[in-house]
């Protein structure tokens, strides 16, 4: 067995490694976060935007049907990454292939929302809001998430970066009652830039702001400054990338490498969220090359890069992924899929008991097919974020966090150890 | 009629905003007793309500202009355009061509790759035509280019190089060392290299230098000589100088051409960027410069509901005829109009896919062979054609079926079922396009089209070729939720976030009762008592595109170049055009409030009042002179000036005193008072103005 990252920590063993200095984490636990005795533990969502197609992500190359259901756009047996007999990875993801080996990736199949909505836009509020079928609902998950835990052993405290979206805008998953910032490029993060002569102008305006009766405005003004005034003392431009960590160029790579600068920087960021669009593949959506294999490349090397980057403090990152719905399990017309109904969600950390595909299979076979059509659900995307949620941030408030859902710590998927 | 009701109107609004105790908010820049105030709307307020609402914001003069000529009646010559006189926007979109194009001839002076490809597999002849022919040169040259570097990757079995990445890897030695071994910006594919990216650096480098050289010899001659020149040069060393001139040198060396050499010069290096480009900058220009505001305003409106992404494929040489001829001539008239001209308009076609859709049982379905005589109609779409190695289309795509009722139409909550979804998207079989790669329009193929009656919403559909599709638009145009839904995004546009349910329903059954017609919609909400209430004043906050072009109209910028601006856009997630999702973007605060786009706004309000927008110009001290001919010297007079102009004085006491304060820092303020005769720095004041949380909202 080799040594992981993991066993390392897990040991404590300083001397295991003893070749270099301290370690970063350690390093950082002894000026910050050992105040109050608790490392950060981090959890990162990542939305595959526009239904990505499951069954090409992680082809189960051992059901039958699968080839005859898609004649041009199915991967063959002998390019799937093979996982365990019956699964598969996309062979354009092939940086997940040791992620899986070393049992920090697990993945989740036949995952999805029980509600039967086949809308883009509908299905994405119900993912980031958490309530399926609820459109009133006005805040998001991932910020109610937060709830809890700012009452009690939050260790961030009041870090403006405690909760962070990467992007020009803050999506609904992260809008609610705890302060959260959206963040599209960090060099930009500031008025007037770097120039000296600006800062009067900056004071003015954060004056401004703080003074101001707009309500709406007034508390993102705030925000907005509190973070500004945190970014530059951290100087996060310091944090390059680890020398292996090869981000591929776009801005999803881009959003990873900044978020993976900003945990670096220990600014405190405790739930994070980035997207990448791109997946709606009603035309020519390919096989193993191809519109869908270069959006996987994209999107696996992206975290794979961002993994590699955080080194040793992906021990205390979750990092998930979730995509509104899956695609028809049939090729359309065009040699590519319309909207369907289950999906796959990845789940990738330090805690993760990985190299599993966990959920139950609910086969591809006209009986075991949703309407006819689709995937079915077999594991409801809340259960997964419940167990994410509460086992491993730490709130147990789970009424709170996904309102309506009954599920219960003892049907838990069990991917975390 | 009308004055009671608006007495009544008024006193309740006073009531309102007196226990409220909003009166303390505005408190400066106003000669008028509070309580008149208080009331809102008096007809100065409502000259700058309706501004803020009908237009993308007021420029200086223009609350003026509408007050005197009285607001009912501004608001009705808003709603006829045509009566208004947009010679001066004509004259700025001059030099944009493309714009006047259809898009078989963009395609043709713009030519796509696969136009390009075409020729150079010797399926089509090169134009004859000097100018066209030097563009389409230039293009062959870079195709062959990448041909070749494609070729070599493959040769050495080097993992797949991506040539971004190899061109952006370092040009930091350009060495003279290899140099000579190319000539003419070539270099030979030489034998003993080893690595194709190291001589693909090379060639570049060198390609780099020679340009260099020749760009410089170019610089020296008169405009009209630089043209010839570069028509005269080799078509290597063309597109060797288009490429490697970026900023401020392809600025000069551009500089004094007439618009289609500058046009050109730019197609030289990338034709399809020049119809994007002008596309984007044009809906700036349109947005800034109209004086068809509502119009404008509609326009946008009526793209964004209707939204198509330029960035997919074809759809960058479609969007400039879809916005022209498919949404313009509408964006006032009928909504059936409306609908049926997107329903066949090929952007719409090419982005929701209908244009693949194959009726499973239609005749191409199935695989019948066509009659022969049918035979040149239908061979001309390159997915009919049947083809060894292709299987053959033969699915329908619901892509189209399902966004036309959920987002153009009915709504999501509209009451339509999968069923729904399936039988729209067979009624739409084979409305499809010739070649949309190469401009082509719409037709109806028989032949893709899906056989039989069908059922939609509980209509039967008698079987009827492509008069089905026109059935279906026609029945979901007068669906009583279609009304609903199109009303409440308008008022969601020019009322509130949230719209009062009753307005909504009056302007539902507006649109029931007059078939449609967007303009009688409008009017039934201008003439609303919820328009005009107190709460609704300066209560939306700005999307990006309604800040920066508010901003430019406030500061009466003069825009050379709206390229910076399109720029600002997309850094605030608004690129013009540049929604992928067919929702289109939000109209609602909360998208667009949060820590990014606020210090982008600042960032930009700053920029703009400098000067430092690249093509934009700002005249921050004749703005703060208000009608005094010469800049005040008193800071405070030039801010009471700016806050009148930029704000029609709708300026917080709170952000008054803290830009007051600001000029009064005698840290900041040193320079003044060593020299009390040195001018306000108004360039700052006017950014702090345009960059306030008052400008955030109209």
């Amino acid at each position: 067995m080799s040594i992981t990252r993991r066993i390392f920590l897990r040991n404590g063993a300083l001397a295991v490694v003893g070749t270099t200095a301290l370690p970063s984490f350690l390093a950082r636990a002894a000026f910050g976060a050992a105040d109050q005795g608790v490392r950060t533990r981090r959890l990162v969502v990542i939305f595959q935007r526009g239904a990505a197609d499951g069954l090409n992500i992680v082809v189960p190359h051992g059901e039958p049907g699968y080839y005859a259901m898609r004649p041009t756009i199915n991967i063959p047996k002998k390019s799937v990454l093979d996982l365990d007999g019956f699964f598969g990875l996309h062979p354009a993801m092939a940086s997940f292939q040791p992620l899986w080996k070393q049992k920090h990736l697990a993945i989740v199949h036949a995952a999805g929302s029980p509600d039967p909505t086949r809308s883009h836009f509908d299905a994405q509020d119900f993912m980031e809001s958490g309530t399926p079928g609820v459109k009133v609902t006005d805040d998001g998950w991932l910020n109610r998430a937060l709830h809890e835990l700012s009452a009690g052993q939050s260790a961030p405290g009041k870090s403006a970066f405690r909760a962070i979206a990467l992007g020009p805008s803050l999506p609904r998953i992260l809008s609610g009652k705890e302060p959260a910032i959206a963040i599209n490029n960090l060099n930009d993060f500031s008025v007037g830039g770097k120039n000296p002569k600006a800062a009067p102008i900056a004071n003015t305006f954060e004056a401004m702001y703080e003074n101001s009766v707009d309500t709406v405005l007034h508390g993102t003004g705030q925000e907005t400054f509190d973070a500004v005034k945190t970014l530059k003392a951290a100087d996060p431009a310091h944090y390059t990338p680890a020398t292996n960590a090869n981000y591929p160029r776009g801005r999803f790579g881009d959003s990873l490498k900044q978020l993976a600068q900003l945990i670096k920087a220990n600014l405190g960021v405790q739930v994070a969220f980035a997207d990448i669009g791109g997946w709606d593949h009603h035309v020519n959506e390919g096989g193993t090359q191809g519109q869908i294999a270069n959006v996987l490349g994209d999107f696996s090397q992206s975290i794979a890069a961002f993994w590699t980057d955080l080194g040793d403090l992906g021990e205390d990152t979750v990092v998930v992924t979730m995509s509104e719905f899956g695609r028809t399990a049939r090729e359309n017309g065009n040699r590519g899929t319309d909207h369907g109904h289950a999906n796959v969600m990845f789940v990738l950390g330090g805690p993760v008991k990985g190299g599993k595909v966990y959920g139950r299979w609910p086969g591809l076979s006209e009986g075991q097919l949703y309407e006819g059509r689709d995937l079915a659900v077999t594991t409801d995307f809340r259960l997964v974020l419940s167990e994410v949620v509460s086992r491993y941030l730490g709130n147990k408030d789970l009424k709170t966090v996904f309102p309506g859902f009954d599920g219960e710590s003892g049907q838990f998927v069990n991917f975390l150890g | 009629m009308e004055m009671p009701l608006r007495k009544r109107r008024l006193l309740l609004a006073a009531a309102l905003l007196v226990t409220a105790g909003l009166t303390t908010q505005f408190a400066l820049g106003r000669k008028k007793d509070k309580l008149a105030e208080a009331m809102g709307m008096d007809e100065q307020k409502r000259a700058v309500h309706a501004l803020n609402r009908l237009t993308f914001g007021p420029r200086p003069g223009d609350v003026e202009r509408v007050t005197r000529m009285g607001v009912d009646k501004w608001i009705e010559l808003e709603l006829h355009p045509d009566k208004i006189d947009n010679s001066a926007l004509d004259a700025r979109l001059g030099p944009f061509r493309t714009l006047r194009m259809g898009t078989k001839e963009i395609v043709e002076n713009f030519p796509p790759n696969p136009l390009i490809k075409q020729i150079a597999d010797g399926k089509a002849p090169l134009p004859t035509e000097p100018t066209k022919r030097a563009v389409y040169e230039a293009q062959l040259q870079r195709y062959e280019d990448k041909r070749e570097r494609k070729e070599d990757a493959a040769k050495s079995g080097a993992a797949a190089g991506d040539p971004q990445n190899a061109s952006g890897a370092g040009n930091t030695s350009s060495g003279n060392d290899g140099a000579s071994v190319c000539r003419d910006g070539a270099c030979p594919v030489s034998g003993d290299s080893t690595n194709p990216a190291d001589l693909d650096q090379m060639r570049r480098r060198e390609q780099r230098r020679l340009a260099n050289l020749k760009t410089q010899k170019l610089l020296d001659l008169p405009a009209d000589e630089r043209m010839k020149e570069i028509l005269k040069m080799s078509p290597e060393d063309r597109q060797a100088i288009a490429t490697t001139t970026k900023g401020a040198k392809a600025d000069a060396l551009m500089e004094g051409m007439s618009p289609q050499q500058k046009e050109t010069m730019m197609a030289l290096n990338n034709p399809e960027h020049v119809v994007v480009n002008e596309l984007m900058q044009s809906k700036m220009l349109h947005a800034i410069y109209s004086e068809r505001q509502l119009d404008e305003v509609m326009t946008d409106f009526w793209f964004n509901h209707f939204n198509v992404f330029i960035n997919k494929g074809a759809d960058r040489y479609l969007l400039t005829s879809y916005e022209r001829d498919a949404i313009r001539p509408h964006v006032l008239g009928k909504f059936a109009d409306l609908l049926v001209a997107t329903a066949k308009s090929p952007a719409i076609l090419f982005y929701l896919d209908n244009w693949l859709s194959v009726g499973p049982d239609s005749e191409i379905g199935l695989g019948i062979a066509p009659h022969r005589r049918n035979r040149r109609g239908y061979g001309r779409n390159p997915n009919n054609r049947p083809s060894g190695k292709r299987r053959q289309a033969s699915g329908l795509n619901e892509n189209y079926g399902r966004e036309l009722m959920e987002l153009h139409t009915l709504s999501v909550n509209g009451g339509y079922s999968q069923k729904d979804v399936t039988e729209v998207a067979k009624v739409f079989t084979g409305w499809t396009l010739d070649q949309p790669k190469k401009g082509g329009a719409f037709r109806f193929e028989p032949r893709m089209h899906e056989p039989g009656d069908k059922i939609v919403l509980g209509h039967r559909i008698k079987q009827n070729g492509g008069k089905e599709g026109l059935e279906v638009l026609r029945l979901l145009a007068r669906n009583p939720k279609t009304a609903h839904f199109i009303s409440q995004k308008l008022a969601m546009r020019f009322v509130s976030d949230d719209p009062p349910a009753t307005l909504v329903d009056r302007m539902a059954q507006t649109f029931l009762k007059k078939d449609g017609d967007i303009r009688e919609v409008l009017r039934t909400m201008f003439k609303s008592p919820e328009f005009w209430s107190p709460e609704t004043y300066r209560a939306k906050v700005k999307t990006p595109l309604e800040f920066v072009v508010s901003a430019a109209r406030a500061s009466r910028a003069e825009v050379e170049d709206a390229r910076a601006l399109v720029g600002t856009l997309n850094n605030m997630g608004m690129m013009p055009y540049g929604m992928m999702p067919p929702t289109g973007y939000s109209m609602k605060a909360d998208v667009w409030v949060n820590s990014s786009a606020l210090l982008g706004r600042m960032n930009f309000a700053l920029g703009l009042a400098a000067g430092k927008i690249r093509g934009v110009k700002v005249d921050s001290a004749s703005l703060a002179a208000g009608t005094a001919a010469e800049g005040p010297t008193d800071p405070q007079q030039a801010l009471a000036n700016l806050e009148k102009l930029l704000l029609s004085g709708d300026i917080s006491k709170q952000t008054h005193d803290t830009i007051s304060k600001q000029l009064e820092d005698p840290k900041i303020n040193q320079r003044r008072l060593d020299d009390p005769k040195r001018p306000p720095n108004v360039a700052a004041i006017t950014g702090l103005i345009l960059g306030s949380p008052e400008f955030q909202r109209r």
